[in-house]
């Protein structure tokens, strides 16, 4: 795998004054894959970020974009949406869109022919001339998106993308994000928005407090958590709860515990031959929130959703 | 009615709080100090332009010793009845050497003082040549021949005149030294003026980006110092828009207005005209460029229109200490001043600028652009680094950590964990 890496940060380390904000943080990210960086607000994501792209340099550790250490020599191959939404007001869509291409490198002619066209894909071609300002938060960020693409970078770094996008924009989002890896792109994606992660990543890392605690896929995150078994009994009655384990808590009509270590299948055995039956029985693999407040720490949560 | 008060007094308060305790707002109050200083600075250099122009400038005669000896006996006289401003030019006695009007024309040649006015021949039928604008001259050497006539007659009828003079107007063949060194000031002016009027909008050019969040798109794009320079580029083509538009409907207007027997030759700069306005627009770029990318580095520090603002006086101060600076060492060319004005990056292209209307040497004017444009690859460099470091929160700012290490030290309940 390590041949075909686009991002490869090593022990990276950044101060703002006397603070510690980046702590040792390693990223491997992988070509052509979906890979979010996840933390509270405030646990060092877009510093992070910005050290990969070569817009802060980190105080300690190293990195390469496609294999190069100063992130500039690439940068006509990267594409970048800031946290900080910014376009130029005054700028109509189109020009805004060529423009971002251009400071990428792309002919500012083939620039404007591309973002009409991205427009229209987007379901934004009504808006092609409206001038940034006419338009809405929403679609604002859908055209800076727009621009940060226009160019086909090899790889998108997206700063909290989905920040401020209603449920609708939220999917358009997730869509052109899957298109462009389609085309062969490399994505990484900041987010406290657990959903969207668990819905994209491939893999993901998980930072928190400026420290990287965890790197892997979802599954692998999930696995950091046992898997629960919600048990309905046909028939509840005394002496159900001795024959199950001894963390089961009632839930609904119901029990849930832990799945033992040794499978499901003893418990189901004793429940039936207690003649409480099994009117429901579903094993809940842990959502990736849940893994996170195991990994980060309830403490260190912010406003992670 | 008591509640409204209260909230206008909370907004003046919190305004009133913001403004004062920045340190800019030190140097807005303290502004008046340096203003006066560097008008002080700026006048003296004035005055002694004057004062050394017009020591430089005379009215000849060209007459015999008994002659020449009643002249400047009337002329002492007559001087003490002008004003110290509207006193003639210092009158010289020239021994005539019988060539007539070519010795009077060669006296307009030599180099050793800026002559006006040279008049010769019996006093009774006296020619007098001037120079372009020099008039009340001509005629005060009228008045000192007329005058000495009438000493040596009684019982004039009045009104009678004793002299009968002819004024010949001449085009000067050689520049005058206060010519030269008025198109120098000139130069420093214009120069001063157009960076005044121009490079003072750099301060709040990078307010847009920092205000729409651009900025980080940019940086993320394109090295900061491009980004600097880029705008610094842009801004710099409306400036010559705005010269282009305004140069033309000067030299249009000036085509109305009467010259006043004004000659160009008596404006010709030490290095040629064509030179001196080629290196005046190069002058014009540096002084555009460097003062640009200070302003635009310093307005590139403040996060609010305010602070901008506040930033607007000491930059315009600077601008003017500059000027005065470059004004003072234009009247006195070959002086250390001078030099020090010459080299100093940010006065440099102003007195540069009015060195050529002196100093016939090329080569100082292309050491001085490529000192210049060192300077503004430097500043633009220093102004992209404080940027990166104050405002894009690369670590700290100000002055210790723009030229200091980093700390490496982790705070206290931040130290790296297993």
């Amino acid at each position: 795998m390590a041949d075909d890496l686009v991002v490869r940060a090593s022990g990276l380390c950044k101060y703002f004054g006397d603070r510690l904000v980046v702590d040792g943080v390693d990223l491997e990210v992988p070509q052509g894959r979906i890979y979010g960086v996840l933390g509270p607000n405030g646990a060092g994501k877009t510093t992070t970020l910005r050290m990969l792209l070569g817009i802060l340099e980190p105080d300690r550790g190293s990195r390469t974009i496609f294999g190069h250490a100063n992130p500039r020599a690439v940068g006509d191959r990267i594409g970048y949406l800031p946290e900080e939404r910014g376009l130029y007001p005054a700028m109509k869509c189109r020009e805004a869109i060529a423009f971002m291409g251009a400071l990428r490198g792309l002919d500012w002619k083939e620039g404007r022919a591309r973002a009409g066209d991205l427009l229209e894909a987007a379901g934004l071609g009504h808006a092609v001339d409206d001038k940034i300002r006419k338009l809405s938060k929403g679609m604002a960020q859908l055209v800076q998106l727009l621009g940060s693409i226009v160019h086909r970078p090899d790889l998108i770094v997206l700063d909290e993308p989905f920040s401020g996008l209603d449920p609708v924009n939220q999917e358009r989002l997730e869509a052109l994000i899957r298109a462009e890896q389609e085309r062969g792109a490399t994505i990484v994606f900041s987010t406290h928005v657990m959903a969207h992660a668990e819905r994209l990543c491939d893999r993901l890392a998980i930072i928190a407090g400026g420290r990287r605690r965890f790197e892997g896929t979802v599954d692998d995150a999930r696995a950091k958590l046992p898997m629960h078994a919600l048990y309905t009994p046909r028939v509840a009655g005394n002496g159900l709860a001795a024959l199950l384990p001894a963390d089961a808590v009632p839930a609904g009509d119901g029990f849930r515990f832990l799945l033992p270590a040794d499978g499901i299948e003893p418990v189901l055995e004793r429940v039936m031959k207690g003649g409480h039956g099994i009117a429901g029985l579903s094993i809940e693999r842990p959502s990736l929130h849940d893994a996170f407040v195991r990994i980060v720490g309830r403490d260190n949560m912010g406003d992670v959703e | 009615m008591k509640r409204l008060v209260r909230q206008t007094l909370v907004i003046a308060r919190r305004d009133f709080i913001a403004t004062v305790f920045t340190p800019t707002f030190l140097l807005f109050l303290l502004a008046p100090f340096f203003m006066i200083g560097f008008a002080t600075i700026g006048g003296l250099g004035a005055r002694q332009m004057v004062t050394s122009t017009k020591g430089n400038v005379s009215i000849l005669f060209i007459a015999n010793a008994a002659d020449g000896a009643k002249i400047a006996a009337v002329d002492g006289q007559l001087r003490k009845s002008f004003s110290m401003a509207e006193r003639p030019a210092d009158l010289m006695i020239i021994k005539p050497d019988g060539r007539g009007e070519a010795q009077a024309r060669a006296l307009f040649a030599q180099g050793k003082h800026d002559v006006y006015a040279v008049a010769f021949g019996p006093l009774e039928r006296l020619t007098i040549l001037r120079s372009g604008g020099s008039d009340r001259s001509a005629a005060y050497l009228a008045e000192l021949a007329e005058q000495v006539l009438r000493d040596g007659k009684a019982g004039l009828a009045t009104g009678q005149r004793l002299t009968d003079s002819r004024v010949i107007p001449i085009e000067r063949e050689t520049p005058t030294q206060g010519g030269r060194q008025g198109i120098g000031f000139a130069a420093v002016f214009i120069i001063f003026f157009l960076t005044l009027l121009l490079a003072g909008q750099a301060v709040g050019m990078l307010a847009e980006e920092k205000g729409n969040k651009v900025i980080e798109i940019l940086a993320a794009a394109v090295p900061l110092e491009s980004v600097f320079l880029g705008k610094l580029i842009g801004m710099f083509g409306v400036a010559l828009l705005f010269v282009a538009f305004w140069g033309l409907l000067a030299t249009q207007g000036l085509n109305y207005f009467p010259t006043n027997g004004l000659s160009l030759a008596t404006l010709q700069p030490a290095i040629g005209l064509p030179l001196f306005f080629v290196f005046g627009a190069a002058y014009f770029t540096m002084a555009y460029l460097l003062l640009g990318a200070v302003f635009l580095g310093v307005g590139a520090q403040a996060s609010t229109v305010r602070e901008i603002q506040m930033l607007s006086l000491p930059i315009t101060i600077f601008q003017v200490a500059m000027f005065g600076l470059s004004s003072s060492a234009a009247s006195q060319p070959g002086t250390d001043m001078a030099l020090f004005a010459e080299i100093f990056p940010f006065s440099s292209p102003f007195s540069m600028a009015a060195r050529g209307a002196t100093d016939p040497r090329i080569w100082p004017h292309l050491l001085a652009l490529g000192w210049q444009l060192t300077w503004v690859a430097l500043t633009i460099f220093v102004a992209a680094r404080m940027f990166r470091r104050g405002v894009l929160k690369s670590g700290s700012g100000g002055l210790k950590r723009l030229f200091g290490r980093q700390k490496s030290v982790p705070a206290a309940g931040l130290e790296p964990r297993s």
